[in-house]
């Protein structure tokens, strides 16, 4: 059995290492082969990942009793990256004991983190990737640049798992960044093609946005708490060499390092502090420094973070890219900009819950954000055409779901929130997949108008596609179904008006999503069979490696619900979540309205089915008049525009942006270009002068030369 | 002592003389063999002066450098020559300023070309694309070609 430690350090160590394998070697060497190095690195890591799962369990379970551990916390350092002393200003009453200096130093430490919530994000991300890989060795097979996508994948497991084990705010950004820059890269993977690039600089661009908001917030943080750890240290005496002369200094280091070293003082995290009951060090140290900056600093530091998931997990008002997106390759977009990268922003706000439960309103905003996004997504894959579209417009819609479980500011929406993660992510990938099994046989086309009756043609893909969309429907009985549910539950058990309107929003958001789930896929797999030209003569079922997947996928779907029990329980033993800072239950929430909500989400979810059967299925004659009538009310076209964001984002922000940029470019090429051709003027112009003098005339020469002669001559002579 | 004074302003004052009538005759001839000649003189001139002060400072390495000198002088007379001749088969006189233009007639005159502009782009021409997902067909040439990365 291996130690947690070394586990940890696995799980990222893997893809990366290959990564760089495939990287260096890929092109001439493994060629054809290039998944074997990746999909053997990700498949350890899962298995690692599956075996931390038990090992971060069976660590809780030992410390059940304990009141000093809650939960199961490791953090393993593995270097100092960055160490600055006396980086936080002095106190109004300064000192110069080493505990309080070191307490003021700025270190930087590469520290991964074991919880139950790390331990489960692993699990999924690399179980996911695992699927996901071996699904795309068929699907890109023939690829000229299939060695360029392992690798990119692999970078994608190595940073993402990183993402979701670092153990402090610096580390998190640098990951946040990259899994941006793997996302980037995988979007525009196919970069020949004009809309790729674009796509994928767009994405880049939105989630700078967010990315800006977030790096402002860690600022934030560090001003306000002094301390960029999610993790507690302690401040310990040890000895280093200067000079070769063992000298006292001090350090910090997370709990498990002190040794028999002596304790000078602790230094809590961030997470920590925000739980601190009674006035500690740092209540002395920063919040007495400051009274009045703590009230707003909560509040500005959790906006600033939600910023930042916003442009990660496409929240409204940066979920413009997100669509876009599905220009990648569609194991890309099953993997990252469904399954996975795109839950960061969920996992984020999942891991900071305590601060932003300690700020008054910050929650109220995530539920808020992530209802409306929930609904205008939805209402926007109503009219969408293309399958991959439509699925993009649903994961934006299901990560509004999560954001608005978080917000219900109670462990049971935290936890719904993170479990809707999970189950989504097997289903959203399994209906990616499937379309992406669809496109392969129908030659690369993907608009739902050009194709059906698929399922004859395609059994597999067929029934799993069902699957997935009954539990991306939240069917009874299939995972989507209790995540969604226990979400639902989590925003009625709140109190007061803003909760039931949010509660209300999310069940017809609950109805539409069953409506164009079932319309996208009554359109692919039912009516009369229609196959594009492109497909040929060839359309047929995806080889076994794309359909093995699919299966296990949506067995996952079927399966995963009936885990929930166990999964809250595990993850309320993350210490963060099981400290007491974040409310069990809504205060004064009612508690007896889990049928009602049941009986409502069930009767939603059957009404939009069938609906969506009437329409497709039954009656096509319906469709007509109804388009027809939301025609002209104008509806129809805001829906299928995409409610204009791209149009108004364009005119707010594009335009000025390319004015700008057409003006500095008038001023470059007129003004500095100006300059400088003046410069190069000035030569010229002298030479223009000068060049009479070369008259040719060797007489006129040597005059000259004895006419200088005589000057110097004379200036010796005077 | 006098006397070697006397005689030092002697040759000195020849020596000048023969470089400056050497002068005035490269600046006011246009002829190149007397050009050439005018030349030589000033070269002798400036020759006699050095073997005058090396007479009267009894230093030897004056004269030495005369000879080299007049070694230097006899391949120079060589080339100029040679050159003088050259010149005159192809144009017929010996006049300088025959060869104040040195291109010749039927030449056209050498302009400095202007830079071109800023290369206008064109797009290459893309294939048709699906709405999203697969690669589109084309050809390798056309693929490879990037014109901004």
């Amino acid at each position: 059995m291996f130690e947690m430690d070394i586990l940890l350090v696995l799980i990222p160590a893997l893809p990366l290492a290959a990564a760089v394998l495939t990287a260096a070697l890929g092109k001439h060497l493994l060629r054809g082969q290039s998944h074997l190095p990746a999909v053997a690195a990700i498949a350890l890591s899962c298995l690692a990942s599956i075996m931390l799962v038990f090992q971060v369990q069976g660590e809780a379970d030992r410390t059940a009793g304990d009141t000093e551990r809650v939960g199961c916390e490791r953090i393993v350092r593995l270097w100092t990256w960055a160490a600055v002393e006396e980086a936080y200003p002095q106190t109004q009453s300064p000192s110069d004991a080493p505990a309080e200096t070191a307490a003021r130093s700025l270190q930087i430490d590469v520290t991964l983190r074991a919880d139950p919530l790390t331990a489960f994000m692993l699990a999924t991300v690399t179980f996911i990737s695992l699927l996901v890989a071996v699904y795309s060795i068929g699907y890109m097979r023939g690829d000229p640049g299939y060695w360029r996508f392992f690798a990119y994948i692999s970078l994608f497991v190595f940073s993402m798992t990183m993402l979701v084990s670092a153990s402090n705010f610096l580390l998190l950004y640098v990951f946040w960044e990259a899994v941006g820059l793997c996302s980037y890269l995988l979007i525009g993977f196919w970069y020949q093609k004009p809309e790729a690039a674009a796509a994928g600089k767009k994405a880049f661009l939105v989630n700078r946005v967010g990315d800006f908001g977030f790096a402002l917030g860690v600022f934030l943080i560090w001003t306000t708490f002094g301390t960029l750890n999610f993790h507690d240290v302690k401040i310990i005496e040890q000895t280093v060499l200067v000079n070769e002369v063992p000298t006292p200094s001090t350090t910090l280091v997370p709990d498990r390092y002190v040794g028999d070293a002596k304790v000078l003082g602790q230094k809590p995290g961030v997470l920590g502090q925000t739980m601190l009951k009674g006035p500690g060090l740092y209540e002395d140290l920063y919040r007495g420094l400051y009274p009045d900056r703590w009230q707003w600093a909560a509040t500005a530091v959790c906006l600033l973070l939600m910023l930042g998931a916003c442009g990660k997990s496409a929240q409204f008002p940066l979920h413009v890219w997100l669509p876009d997106a599905m220009e990648g390759p569609t194991p890309v977009s099953a993997l990252i900009h469904a399954a996975t990268m795109v839950t960061a922003g969920v996992y984020m706000v999942a891991r900071c819950v305590p601060l932003f439960i300690a700020s008054e309103h910050a929650l109220q905003v995530v539920a808020v954000i992530g209802c409306f996004t929930a609904l205008l997504a939805a209402l926007i894959a109503l009219t969408q055409t293309d399958l991959k579209r439509i699925l993009a417009y649903s994961t934006i819609s299901q990560l509004g779901y999560m954001f608005l479980g978080l917000g219900a500011a109670t462990l049971v929406g935290v936890t719904a929130g993170m479990f809707h993660l999970f189950t989504h992510a097997f289903f959203k990938a399994l209906l990616f997949l499937g379309a992406g099994s669809v496109m392969h046989a129908m030659g690369g086309v993907i608009d739902v108008r050009r194709f059906g009756g698929l399922r004859r043609l395609l059994p597999w893909t067929y029934g799993t596609f069902l699957v997935g969309c009954l539990a991306l429907a939240g069917f009874p009985l299939l995972a989507g179904f209790f995540s969604k549910d226990k979400i639902l539950e989590a925003v009625h058990g709140q109190t007061g008006p803003l909760y039931q309107v949010l509660f209300w929003a999310a069940v017809s958001t609950a109805f539409l999503t069953a409506f164009y789930t079932f319309r996208a896929f009554f359109l692919t797999f039912h009516g009369e069979e229609r196959i594009p030209p492109e497909a040929g003569h060839h359309a047929h079922e995806s080889p076994p490696s794309m359909i093995g997947p699919l299966v296990i996928l949506a067995a996952g779907s079927v399966v995963v619900g009936y885990f929930s029990q166990w999964i809250f329980a595990f993850l309320e033993q993350t210490p963060s979540l099981a400290y007491g800072g974040v409310p069990k239950e809504a205060p004064g929430g009612e508690h007896a309205a889990g049928g009602l909500v049941v009986g409502v989400s069930i009767a939603v979810v059957l009404a939009g089915i069938a609906a969506a059967w009437l329409l497709y299925v039954g009656r096509r004659a319906l469709v007509e008049p109804l388009s027809r009538a939301m025609d002209s009310l104008r509806l129809y076209q805001l829906s299928h525009g995409k409610f204009f964001f791209d149009e108004i984002y364009g005119l707010l922000v594009v335009k000025p942006l390319e004015a700008l940029a057409w003006l500095s470019y008038f001023v470059d090429r007129y003004l500095i270009d100006g300059l400088v051709d003046l410069c190069g003027l000035l030569p010229k112009l002298l030479g223009a002068m000068l060049r009479p003098l070369q008259n040719g005339l060797v007489q006129f020469y040597a005059l000259a030369m004895v006419l200088g002669v005589l000057v110097l001559i004379g200036a010796l002579l005077i | 002592m006098d006397s070697e004074i006397a005689l030092l302003h002697n040759y000195l004052i020849v020596g000048a003389m023969l470089f400056g009538i050497g002068t005035v005759g490269f600046l006011s001839r246009r002829n190149m063999i007397v050009m050439f000649l005018s030349a030589e003189m000033m070269l002798q001139g400036v020759s006699l002066s050095l073997v005058a002060w090396s007479r009267f400072r009894n230093d030897f390495g004056g004269q030495m450098l005369v000879i080299f000198v007049i070694a230097v002088a006899a391949c120079e007379a060589a080339i100029a020559l040679a050159l003088v001749v050259a010149l005159f088969r192809r144009s017929g006189k010996l006049d300088v300023a025959v060869w104040q233009q040195l291109r010749e007639e039927n030449q056209p005159p050498f302009e400095e070309p202007e830079l071109p502009e800023e290369p206008s782009e064109q797009p290459p021409a893309w294939p048709s694309l699906a709405p999203a997902g697969l690669l589109p067909e084309a050809p390798p040439e056309q693929t490879d070609y990037r014109s901004h990365v």
